[in-house]
């Protein structure tokens, strides 16, 4: 979940409204579907659950929320003017950053909080947005220092130029290599021959996106009111978004937004585009179906005022439904009933009286649980304990120290050896009890009933439920394993037998299979001297481990 | 803590042990006794009962001592029998040879009844006692060598133990009885000469109470231990049992039980099977068709990264779905297909689908049960292990529980969700306040978040929830509003269980385990009360 840190009085200021204090604003944060992580004086930070709605990373988009619900919905980069400033890209961009957005803002001269703030979004927007600048990462420059127009192209990487920070000229593959944004964003690079590059048509290079900014056109002071911003990406939503985002903020902070036409080379589809895209994503749901959703009738002069609340870009009434115009800095409607969840976040869920449901059902057990039950109580009764343990463990446990014959499954992408595989058995887990116990009075009797995975002749994987106990003490032998094995059987009222195998987990010779009604459903044995060292156990121990399925009867 | 005075009491209306009744039998009819009388002619058993008896009976004032006599044995130490065997002491040994012409220390010491150390510690005892004198010529005697106390130890003393036993210290006179005593050490006993024990002789006597409890006792067959012969002979119908004393700490056993977080998990499983919903059971391991796709989480989801999912091997596949099926679920996430939306406008990967994971949430289970042909109107719940790519520490576990649930049918909405959250919220949890919050999950819309209020801890998630989206019931084939929620089990275990580290819960210390208590029919509140 992103979360982002804002400054109380820039966030309250913003939202046009008085400081609430912490309980009310936690309330309020409910139509941005957020928490107060930590408040510590005029510093705020949240944490935004909706993981769908980048424009909401930042103290813009939050406090545009709050004062749009007070207030209605406002207009967003509305009637901008045809652009009169280009952008030219390179056709040899295609297979390295192919897409970029940009747009100037001016009339906003920024503090060292706000422009700080700024940074602070960009940065938000190409890590959680723009997968680390990946599809998606912007900059911000001086305009005035910009002779348009600009050329977006793929330069080799011996081009040289003074980066933002230091004081001399490097070359793009230096760059890549010598500083330690460089060195980060890398692999966004890697392989490529030729590599982006902004330059306006006086020859000065504005940057080496997403690396680095010039020292001189790409380094923004306070004070500065004249922007120009750009984003460019691999993936041409995730850019426009980004850019349209960061102009409704721009916007809302006071400055005057300008397009900027990018033309594409001829092969590209739609050959021109002027950004900031002003996106109109237009949702309609009949008041049917929101009475469906809701449970209960509203007007549609009502579903409407609610929209506009959120912000909608406009909302249209023909008699049977709700036409709405999401604002442009959203994308995630994508049915009719995200609109519909729009309406309950503005109504606010205490609007909606709990209801229960009526229908009749029956409750019932899935079998094979009522089975574990039964078997777990019939344990209990033999006066043994239940363990419980993690699924996850790892491969040294279950075949250097226990010695089962057959392999567990792997996983593919580990976090530690720790916990690499899944088990199928559940007797390392309880020989790990044993090793951990010594201390605790004895006699030890351990039992658990739990999932293993088993890798099938097929090639698919079963989850399967086992039982496995375990005795442990001075004088733990095979008849102690046996008699509880047995009469476990003799309560289910199904036929036990044994025969004899070798399994070098137990001693030869006191080891057997469980035949239960004719079926041969796990292993019985005293464990063996060698196991017991390994796991640094120092008392005998006997054991089974049977499928749970096995005492159904 | 219990009233002294009040213990006090029933102590002393305790009724008579046994071996009590028999030592005041054998006083009241025998007077004052000493300790040896009694243990060798009295019906007490052995001398231990005689000692227990005794003392339980001077604290209750039922007897008294009468007298007490400390009288002191010697017998000889591992030196002294040395000596014996040698026939004699180095000091006498060494008088003999002084009058026999031996004229220096180094002379003596030539001889080998005794080492070196004994010939000088014995010249040292001698020249101190002043039997022995020395000067330029040497050393001489300075009286016979007979009629010294050491020839009187050796009569007195080393003649009559030469057989074992001991003597009474004093049937000795005086100057032995100090020779004895410098050669008793109460430390180093290995190289004693001597060994002195102190036997303590005391009279007991019956006090009045000490009648009358006998009596009182005598009165009454007290029955102690109730054995079968007791209840077939009905003697128990005459007799008097005697009282225990009940206040001391009962012996401790270790019962079988089931795992606290087992019993925990067994309790909300038996509420929601009480509100009407039948149990979903599923697999570790599931295909991301399942986990994911059919839950409408686009293959970019971030939380389907290689980072948040554990993968298994190629060789390890779970069956695939339907085909017709997958081909629905695609363009869902598409173009929206039959679903009323847009969907995600992507490619969707049917590779990608099929590739095993471990099971990252409960949600899974639904997502099957919808696709199989379920009970409309129809309540499922599921508790389900889950996987999370997650270092282990003492809030992560690399794998842990959700209960998971759906509710269908015609005419389930917004205010049944909610509604149904606040019966979890009382009836599960047992919480007494409760609150709504707009959530988000890719496969709901509208999603709320519900957060219960703990006694101390304030407010607590409260499991996650919401009504499917269209573009997840629709290509399972359900056209019918679902109710999903879920809810992480461990945190709220944790609670019930009063363990503050997650990992506790599935602890492999025994006697750990065996402190962790759950009260199951308190879940919320548990220990934090």
């Amino acid at each position: 979940m992103p979360k982002i840190e804002v400054s109380r009085q820039d966030l309250f200021a913003q939202a046009r409204i008085e400081d609430p204090g912490d309980e009310k604003l936690a309330d309020l944060l409910s139509l941005v579907k957020g928490e107060i992580d930590t408040s510590d004086g005029d510093m705020l930070k949240l944490e935004l659950n909706d993981t769908n709605r980048p424009d909401l990373w930042c103290v813009e988009g939050v406090a545009r929320t709050l004062r749009c619900w007070n207030s209605g919905a406002e207009r967003h980069l509305n009637e901008l003017p045809e652009p009169d400033m280009d952008i030219f890209v390179d056709p040899d961009l295609d297979e390295v950053r192919p897409f970029v957005a940009a747009f100037t803002a001016s009339g906003w001269a920024p503090d060292q909080r706000e422009l700080d703030a700024l940074i602070d979004v960009q940065e938000k927007l190409a890590t959680s947005f723009g997968k680390n600048r990946k599809t998606a990462g912007a900059g911000f420059y001086r305009l005035d220092d910009i002779e348009f127009p600009i050329s977006y192209r793929a330069a080799s990487p011996e081009t040289s130029f003074v980066p933002l920070g230091c004081e001399k000229e490097m070359t793009l593959s230096e760059i890549l290599t010598e500083t330690e944004t460089g060195r980060t964003y890398a692999h966004l690079l890697e392989g490529k021959d030729l590599l982006p590059l902004l330059e306006d048509s006086g020859g000065n290079i504005l940057s080496f996106p997403p690396i680095l900014n010039s020292q001189t056109t790409g380094r923004v002071r306070a004070g500065d009111s004249r922007l120009f911003c750009e984003v460019t990406g691999t993936d041409w939503e995730t850019v426009q978004l980004s850019a349209t985002i960061l102009a409704c903020n721009l916007q809302d902070r006071g400055a005057v937004i300008l397009p900027i036409r990018i033309n594409y080379p001829e092969s590209y589809p739609g050959k021109t585009v002027v950004t900031p895209v002003i996106f109109s994503d237009r949702l309609t749901a009949s008041m049917e179906s929101i009475h469906e959703v809701l449970g209960m009738d509203i007007s549609p002069e009502s579903a409407q005022k609610a929209l506009l609340r959120m912000d909608y870009a406009s909302v249209e009434l023909d008699g049977t439904g709700v036409t709405g115009i999401l604002p442009p800095y959203r994308r995630d409607g994508i049915h009719a009933v995200d609109m519909i969840e729009d309406i309950v976040i503005s109504l606010g869920f205490s609007y909606f009286e709990p209801l229960l449901p009526e229908q009749f059902t029956l409750g019932k057990c899935a079998p094979i649980e009522d089975l574990a039950d039964a078997v777990r109580i019939l344990l209990a009764g033999a006066r043994c304990e239940e363990i419980l343990r993690p699924v996850l463990t790892s491969r040294a446990k279950v075949k250097n120290l226990t010695r089962t014959p057959s392999d567990p499954i792997s996983i593919a992408n580990p976090m530690t050896a720790e916990y690499g595989v899944v088990r199928n058995t559940l007797l390392p887990g309880l020989l790990e009890v044993e090793s951990t116990s010594a201390h605790a009075a004895y006699p030890h009797r351990i039992f658990e009933t739990g999932e293993v995975l088993t890798a099938c002749e097929d090639g698919y994987c079963r989850t399967d439920i086992l039982l496995a106990c375990l005795i442990c003490g001075n004088k733990a032998d095979f008849g102690d394993a046996h008699s509880i094995i047995g009469s476990l059987c003799h309560s289910r009222a199904v036929g036990l037998s044994l025969a004899d195998i070798d399994d070098e987990r137990f001693i030869p010779g006191r080891c057997a299979s469980i035949i239960i009604d004719g079926r041969v459903s796990g292993v019985i044995g005293e464990l063996h001297p060698a196991v017991l060292d390994n796991w640094g156990i120092s008392s005998p121990a006997s054991a089974f481990e049977i499928a749970l399925s096995s005492l159904k009867g | 803590m219990e009233d002294p005075v009040e213990r006090k009491q029933v102590t002393e209306e305790r009724d008579l042990h046994p071996l009590e009744e028999k030592l005041l039998v054998y006083l009241k009819e025998n007077g004052g006794s000493s300790d040896t009388e009694i243990i060798e002619k009295s019906d007490l058993p052995d001398e231990g009962s005689y000692r227990r008896a005794a003392e339980w009976l001077l604290s209750r004032e039922l007897v008294t001592e009468v007298s007490r006599d400390e009288e002191e044995f010697v017998e000889l130490g591992p030196l002294g029998i040395v000596n014996l065997e040698a026939g004699v002491t180095p000091e006498l040994a060494m008088l003999r040879e002084v009058a026999g012409g031996a004229a220096s220390l180094q002379d003596i010491q030539k001889s080998t009844v005794f080492d070196r150390g004994r010939w000088g510690s014995a010249f040292g005892s001698l020249m101190k006692t002043g039997h022995l004198t020395k000067d330029a010529a040497g050393i001489h005697l300075s009286c016979g060598s007979e009629e010294t106390v050491f020839g009187k130890v050796w009569d007195l003393v080393y003649k009559p133990l030469s057989g074992g036993g001991e003597l009474k210290m004093a049937s000795l006179p005086g100057d032995v009885v100090s020779v004895i005593n410098d050669r008793s050490p109460k430390r180093g006993k290995s190289r004693a000469e001597f060994s002195i024990n102190i036997v303590v002789t005391r009279m007991l006597d019956i006090t009045e109470a000490g009648c009358i409890a006998l009596s009182a006792a005598k009165e009454n067959t007290t029955i102690g231990a109730i054995t079968p012969q007791v209840l077939a002979d009905g003697s128990w119908r005459s007799a008097k049992f005697r009282r225990y004393q009940l206040d001391i700490p009962p012996s401790q056993i270790h019962t079988g039980r089931l795992h606290p977080y087992r019993q925990f998990l067994d309790t909300v499983r038996k509420r929601f099977m009480a509100l009407g919903f039948t149990e979903m059971r599923g697999s570790l391991a599931e295909n991301e068709f399942w986990n994911n796709d059919a839950l409408f989480m686009p293959q970019f989801h971030p939380a389907r990264d290689i980072h948040d999912v554990y993968f298994l091997g190629d060789g390890f596949r779970v069956p695939p779905p339907d085909g017709g099926l997958m081909e629905r679920v695609a363009e869902a996430h598409e173009n929206g297909g039959n679903t009323g939306g847009r969907g995600w406008n992507y490619s969707f990967s049917r590779q990608q689908s099929l590739q095993t994971i471990l099971r990252s949430q409960g949600t899974a289970l639904s997502a099957r049960t919808l696709a199989s042909n379920p009970e409309i109107p129809g309540k499922y719940f599921g508790i389900a292990r889950c996987f999370r790519y997650d270092q282990v520490d003492t809030t992560h576990l690399p794998d842990f529980f959700q209960v998971e649930g759906i509710v269908l049918g015609e005419q389930i909405n917004l205010r049944h969700l909610l509604g149904l959250l606040k019966l979890f919220a009382q009836e599960i949890a047992g919480a007494s306040d409760y609150k709504f919050l707009p959530g988000y999950f890719p496969f709901t819309e509208p999603s709320v978040e519900m957060h219960i209020k703990h006694p101390v801890l304030g407010w607590v998630e409260g499991g996650g929830a919401g009504l499917f989206r269209p573009e997840v019931c629709r290509p399972l084939g359900i056209d019918v509003p679902v109710i999903a929620w879920g809810l992480g089990l461990d945190r709220m275990a944790m609670l019930a269980m009063g363990i503050e580290d997650i990992r506790d819960l599935v602890t492999p210390d025994l006697s750990k385990l065996r402190g962790i208590m759950v009260q199951t029919d308190r879940l919320l509140l548990g220990k934090g009360d």
